[in-house]
């Protein structure tokens, strides 16, 4: 009897592993979100799955692993079999893992379904600042050194690489830089006063600049955006950011390593296709980020350049712990 | 009437938190190991925090810590120093008092269950547990069979189906045998 | 009139009716098995309510919500092991009380006050919300780390045996809290350079394991004794016990409805908040507190669920999330087409009037609920002791496991688990020690944004201070408590009522 029990058992995994190529999913599929409940990424993966699953004919779970900048997450699934069951839903961050010196592990380990979007990062500052466009924020610290007070997010984070670029480009600024966990909490303050000018994802801010609680500065940004056509791309205030931009954090889908090619293929076309539903497409707009659905060598190209330009970009300003040399990233 | 003094010793166990157990005249067993326990722990946080990133700003990401880890040192440095000056609770004993042979086995349980959890997979691990456990606790065989893993079934809808907590599978084949119940419930989805 | 419309929608639409009673039933239970929590259920729903229209998604969130925050108050009373952070304060006395057989009227006192302090949340949200909001906003990080120096202080009236092990369990819980990458600098602290220490230990497993599994390792003690027999005949709290408490559970309910609106302070720290105040004011409880007094149930209960109203004023008026729950209801409304934030109330009034009428009626299921049942819940006490703590214990790996989808969380509950077992036995108070790991994150990050803000000097720091009316008025609350436990007030104050009295 015991032995049936058993034999039964193995024969299940065999042949769940054995079918595995032919029909995919043969089992529910974990997706594992690298960032918090309520955030943009989770917002993100939440809302283009369910039409993948209608597409693939299957089930996916998904389960928030936050930590450690993500790499909680991105290391759990590095651990699971790379059989597709699993899915590594995250963000831009895990680029930046290795000259931030947060883990040994970062996208070149897995195969990209589909990079999903990309926002684009603006400058915003507080109603009560004297200054309304980035010209005149730029003179009035130059007037008041050490008075200004920029949101910050940690090392890496986006307003750390913004803030980056405006020193590599205005020299280094004189100004307190606060640091919160999110550009959420950092926003709030923003509001409150508690700090002046922010530099966050344009669709995190996008409704409190409709509202008027915080004014646009400069979009960081080579064009204008259609969803804020009136405000000033930073690159006409100044030509040298033409060199750096477009810039902008990413959400993206991806596998590990050694996944089956069929697996990958299957999962890519059902995410490209969930990815142009129409209520995703409205969703993505709406929170201002810019669609992308590209996957393969374009999705590898795309985050290749993009770790060029930001890890030599953080490593000149003097944040990183280790040089991107030291992981053979070229200097773009 | 003494703040300490709470009628009957069931109270001194600290069953309930708001009246912690101990007495403030007296030390129990093993007491004194536990201060020096918590006083050692401190001390070598405090040494962990000292090396965070030193006093260079106010705003340093060690300075909570070397504060928190300092304030910890002082308050066992005086609990320690009233605790050894106490005379030892009359008529307890450390096996029969603070850890009886059940709570005993009860930590190695949790320390096994800890352990298998990962290669074992949560579905016979918890049967395991949950049955010798009841046993332990004086129930007939038939009785700790039954209730433990009806209590099993009923967790493992709760968390896996409903809240889809994933635990850990192990060797069993968990994701199969969800997707086959959804396909029974589900029809074609 | 539209606003009134939108008020009833739910009690127009049987549907939705259906969903706030199903989801504030879901909620007490969910609230009440330390596992399971508002903030998990309510994520899942996401992915569950995706193809459903807004409104019958909320409505299910809402209720689940609210249901949730009341439910962790059962599992304190009858089992002292906090279903939800928040109802740590109600363990305090509502424990005593099941001891003694008193279960039954604790649950049903703590039932009809967390209604009364839900109303007085959701009449603040309907009234003032725009008015709370904005004084929310103004709350800058220093005096958000005031607030956090005042949360410390209520280690004074958590310990009620030695004063020094308290504040030692209290300095314990925010070194535990600070352990792990330090998220504003990435500094690794207290990690002993493991990398499993990277992520920090999670504030719920420490919660869990103090609470559930000492508890349960505690009751092994008594595995043969008789179960205590609770009295069921009277449940529901006559008009008078509600009256007496009336005034308290207004005061309560205030602190409730401010510290839940803001964005960063939650139902847990208000809860705790509201005990130490009732025992602040109330001069001559009939029952000590810590013995199972009734204004140490009412002042948690009141205050939890009144931050429920609270969250929802600054994610309603400017799409700031006030706790983790609103955060994720943000995210919902997002899937759902709608963009919260300041014009939220502009564009789409109907939808603030909508959760206001949602939460009324949730609130109204709670008290029918609530108040029912009772009897089969008590009844989880007086269940075999093997199965319960057996149970317990699998519960707690189980809630630790589903924070964050990590084993280690579960060896951290394990851990403090044995440690908690230990500290009760040596007359540690526990209560200091989650206390310390709530305000943690809120002391340290906040202190160093505020000295940060006034570039490391102390003088341009208590420049801002005093010429910021709010933060004056948190400092002089501050002080005034630190004096108020120290020997020589006490000392003065024993003196002036003694010469009253000749």
């Amino acid at each position: 009897m015991k032995y049936t029990v058993l034999g039964s058992i193995s024969a299940m995994l065999i042949g769940a592993t054995g079918a595995l190529a032919q029909d995919y999913p043969t089992k529910e599929i974990q997706g594992i979100i690298q960032w918090g409940a309520g955030g943009s990424t989770d917002v993100v993966m939440r809302s283009v799955t369910p039409h993948a699953e209608a597409v693939l004919g299957g089930t996916v779970v998904m389960q928030n692993m936050t930590g450690g900048v993500g790499a909680i997450g991105l290391n759990y699934v590095a651990d699971q079999a790379a059989d597709g069951y699993t899915l590594l839903m995250g963000a831009e961050n895990p680029l930046l893992y290795k000259v931030m010196g947060l883990g040994d592990k970062d996208y070149s380990d897995f195969t990209a379904i589909n990079l999903l979007a990309r926002g684009t990062p603006i400058l915003v500052a507080g109603q009560n600042t004297p200054y309304n466009d980035y010209a005149e924020l730029m003179e009035f610290i130059a007037a008041n050194p050490g008075e200004v007070r920029f949101g910050a997010t940690g090392p890496g984070g986006l307003p750390s690489v913004i803030t980056a670029m405006i020193n590599a480009v205005e020299g280094e600024l004189d100004v307190i830089s606060v640091p919160f966990d999110g550009d959420g909490p950092a926003l709030t303050a923003l509001q409150g006063g508690a700090i002046d000018v922010m530099p966050a994802v344009l669709g995190a801010a996008i409704e409190g600049i409709r509202a008027g609680t915080m004014k646009p500065l400069a979009m960081f940004d080579v064009d204008a955006n259609e969803r804020l056509p009136d405000v000033p791309t930073v690159t006409s205030f100044n030509d040298a950011y033409n060199d750096l931009l477009p810039w902008g954090p990413f959400f993206g889908i991806f596998v590990k390593n050694g996944t089956p090619d069929d697996v990958v293929a299957s999962l890519q076309a059902a995410y490209s296709e969930a990815a142009q539903n129409a209520d995703f497409v409205e969703m993505i707009d709406n929170r201002g980020f810019t669609m992308m659905n590209i996957a393969g060598d374009e999705a590898a190209d795309f985050m290749n350049r993009w770790q060029q330009n930001t890890t030599w970009l953080l490593h000149d300003a003097g944040v990183t712990q280790n040089s991107p040399e030291d992981f053979g990233i070229e200097r773009p | 009437m003494d703040p300490n003094f709470r009628g009957d010793t069931d109270h001194h166990d600290g069953t309930s938190d708001a009246t912690p157990g101990g007495y403030s005249k007296q030390r129990r067993p093993g007491e004194l190991v536990f201060t020096f326990f918590l006083l050692g722990a401190s001390v070598v946080l405090l040494n962990e925090a000292f090396g965070i990133s030193g006093f260079g700003k106010l705003s340093a990401p060690g300075t909570v810590p070397v504060v928190t880890a300092a304030i910890m040192v002082v308050c066992m440095l005086i609990v320690g120093a009233q605790t050894v000056r106490l005379p030892k609770v009359a008529g307890e004993t450390l096996a029969r008092d603070i850890l009886p042979w059940r709570v005993l086995a009860f930590v190695a349980f949790l320390v096994a269950y800890a352990l298998a959890v990962r290669p074992l997979g949560f579905l016979p691990t918890t049967a395991l547990f949950l049955v010798f456990g009841i046993r332990l606790l004086g129930r007939g065989w038939v009785f700790s069979a039954g209730v433990g893993l009806g209590a099993l079934i009923c967790i493992w809808i709760v968390f896996r189906i409903v809240f889809t907590v994933l635990m850990p599978a192990g060797i069993v084949p968990e994701a199969e045998l969800v997707q086959l119940i959804r396909n029974l419930f589900g029809g074609a989805r | 009139m539209d606003a009134f419309l939108a008020f009833a929608t739910v009690l127009m639409q049987p549907q939705l009716l259906a969903l706030v009673a199903l989801g504030t039933f879901a909620g007490i239970y969910i609230g009440a098995i330390p596992g399971l929590s508002v903030t998990m259920a309510v994520s899942i729903l996401i992915s569950f309510t995706f193809s459903w229209s807004v409104y019958p998604a909320l409505a299910l969130m809402v209720g689940i919500y609210m249901g949730g925050v009341y439910g962790g108050a059962r599992t304190a009373i009858l089992l002292n092991i906090p279903g939800a952070p928040s109802a740590i304060a109600t363990a305090l006395d509502g424990y005593p009380m099941a001891k003694r057989g008193e279960a039954g009227q604790a649950i049903g006192v703590s039932t009809v006050m967390s209604v009364i302090g839900g109303f007085v949340g959701i009449a603040v949200l309907a009234v003032a919300a725009p008015l709370v909001s904005d004084f929310a906003l103004r709350f800058q990080p220093r005096d958000y780390m005031f607030l956090a120096v005042l949360g410390i202080l209520l280690v004074g009236s958590l310990s009620t045996g030695s004063l020094v092990k308290g504040i030692f369990a209290g300095a314990l819980g925010v070194a535990i809290g600070a352990v792990g990458r330090d998220p504003l600098t990435f500094t690794p602290r207290f990690t002993f350079d493991l990398s499993l220490l990277n992520g920090g230990i999670s504030f719920i497993a420490v919660m869990i394991g103090m609470f559930g599994v000492s508890e349960a390792l505690l009751q092994l003690h008594h595995v043969d004794k008789k179960a205590i027999r609770q009295k069921v005949g009277r449940i529901i709290p006559s008009w008078k016990v509600v009256r007496k408490h009336l005034p308290l559970s207004m005061q309560t309910s205030t602190i409730g409805v401010t510290i839940g609106a803001l964005p960063g302070t939650g139902g847990d720290i208000a809860a705790l908040m509201a005990y130490d105040h009732a025992k602040r004011v109330t001069k001559n409880p009939e029952t000590p507190f810590g013995e199972g007094a009734m204004e140490g149930l009412v002042a948690p209960e009141t205050a939890n669920n009144a931050a429920v109203g609270g969250a929802f004023v600054p994610m309603m008026t400017l799409g700031i999330p006030g706790d983790a729950v609103t955060a994720i209801m943000i995210g919902a409304l997002f899937i759902h087409g709608l963009n919260p934030g300041p014009m939220l109330m502009i564009d789409r009034p109907e939808m603030f009037w909508f959760i206001v009428g949602a939460l009324t009626f949730a609130n109204i299921f709670l008290l029918i609920f609530g108040l029912t049942g009772i009897r089969l819940f008590t009844k989880l006490v007086e269940m075999p002791r093997a199965v319960l703590i057996s149970l317990i214990l699998i519960l707690s790996i189980v809630g630790a496991y589903a924070v964050n989808n990590a084993i280690t969380d579960v060896y951290w509950m394990l851990g403090f688990g044995v440690l908690g077992y230990f500290m009760r036995h040596y007359g540690y108070p526990l209560g200091p020690v989650i206390l310390g790991v709530i305000l943690s994150r809120l002391l340290d990050d906040n202190w160093r944004r505020a000295i940060i803000t006034a570039r490391e000097d102390w003088g341009r720091f208590f420049d801002g201070v005093f010429s910021s009316p709010l933060s004056s008025v948190l400092l002089a609350a501050v002080v005034f408590i630190f004096l108020s436990h120290t020997p020589p007030w006490k000392w003065a104050k024993a003196r002036l009522f003694a010469s009253r009295i000749k």
